[in-house]
């Protein structure tokens, strides 16, 4: 069985603890990386090539250029930003365009997005 | 010195779904914690939590919004020795003196890893605070700022004072003037003096001052 490949890039620290104990231990699912900022999430995704990158929903807020610079030099990865205040998160993928929905921001929530749950991906 | 508990019983009180699901799992992992419950803001959150009567609530700035409605104090009201731990979202100085106000005793930011914030519970339940150091500052900054408060008087009993006479007393003792006790009470500062005048002759008392001692409470006053 092939892994899904995370990039794992949230912040603050103790929301990375969280999203690394609720990822780690699942067999089908590979932590290929950890990148603490924007220089370190773009070296490590042209290295790793992650199917996912999980990074903070207020970096993708404040820094909008970096969602659609990656998704359009990588479109077959997808980005989940999740929010350390608020009880919500954002899928982002690339279609033709770029796509959003909105996820709730639990353990199930995450696991749904990894293991491509139709109902939680199909736009 | 404090003796370590053999499990600490933590409820966590979070607003984020991830927080409060991810932490359980970490914190259960660990041999001393057992998380006796979890749960976002409800109405009825205090009583809930008094049921499962946990050694320490840990709860995030969402929470601290609702300091406002001073939720920490009604918790730690309806569960007596309760420790209280924040996880704040930032190093806010004010937001952090309200809750050291409401009775926290424990503030984790979300910079500190899930190691930390375990290490914050057995902290606080083995009679130790916990702050981060540039909020340790402000809490010592805010004390070093106010002013110490005269030591209370507590007046005699069984002098045959009224409780307005006593009352005088006390502001005596506390060094304010006829025309400041007047001011204060709203009466006149003729009125202030007869009263005077009837406490220095109920106690035979030469001056106020020797009324004051006469009215003070042995081992009252530090």
């Amino acid at each position: 069985m092939q892994k899904v490949r995370v990039l794992v890039a949230n912040r603050p620290r103790l929301m990375k603890d969280l999203v690394l104990a609720t990822i780690g231990d699942q067999p089908d699912i590979e932590i290929v990386g950890q990148a603490q900022d924007r220089e370190e999430i773009i070296e490590l995704v042209e290295r790793t090539r992650p199917d996912y990158l999980i990074i903070a929903l207020e970096e993708s807020e404040t820094r909008p250029g970096l969602n659609g610079f990656l998704l359009g030099r990588y479109p077959n990865m997808k980005i989940l930003a999740l929010a350390a205040e608020r009880n919500s998160g954002i899928f982002y993928w690339a279609f033709v365009d770029i796509r959003s929905r909105r996820v709730e921001s639990s353990e199930q929530g995450i696991l749904n997005v990894l293991r491509n749950r139709p109902e939680l991906v199909a736009g | 010195m404090p003796v370590a508990q053999e499990t600490v019983a933590v409820f966590i009180l979070a607003e984020n779904r991830l927080l409060r699901e991810a932490l359980t799992r970490i914190l259960n992992k660990k041999s001393d914690i057992r998380v006796v419950g979890a749960s976002a803001f409800v109405p009825e959150i205090a009583q809930q939590i008094a049921q499962l009567a946990p050694d320490v609530l840990l709860s995030d700035s969402a929470a601290a919004a609702l300091s406002e409605l001073h939720l920490i104090t009604e918790i730690r009201t309806a569960v007596p020795g309760l420790k209280v731990v924040m996880i704040g979202m930032e190093a806010d100085k004010a937001i952090f003196l309200r809750l050291v106000r409401e009775g926290i005793v424990g503030y984790v930011l979300k910079d500190a890893s899930a190691i930390e914030v375990a290490a914050a519970v057995r902290s606080v339940a083995n009679g130790e605070a916990v702050c981060p150091p540039v909020l340790c500052l402000a809490l010592l900054e805010e004390v070093a700022q106010q002013k110490p408060q005269p030591a209370r008087f507590i007046v005699r009993h069984g002098l045959g004072l009224t409780r307005r006479e006593q009352q005088l007393v006390q502001m005596i003792s506390d060094g304010l003037t006829n025309k400041e006790i007047a001011g204060q009470l709203n009466l006149s500062e003729q009125t202030v003096k007869n009263h005077i005048h009837r406490i220095l002759r109920k106690l035979g008392a030469s001056d106020r001052f020797t009324a004051v001692e006469l009215c003070r409470l042995p081992g009252a006053v530090a």
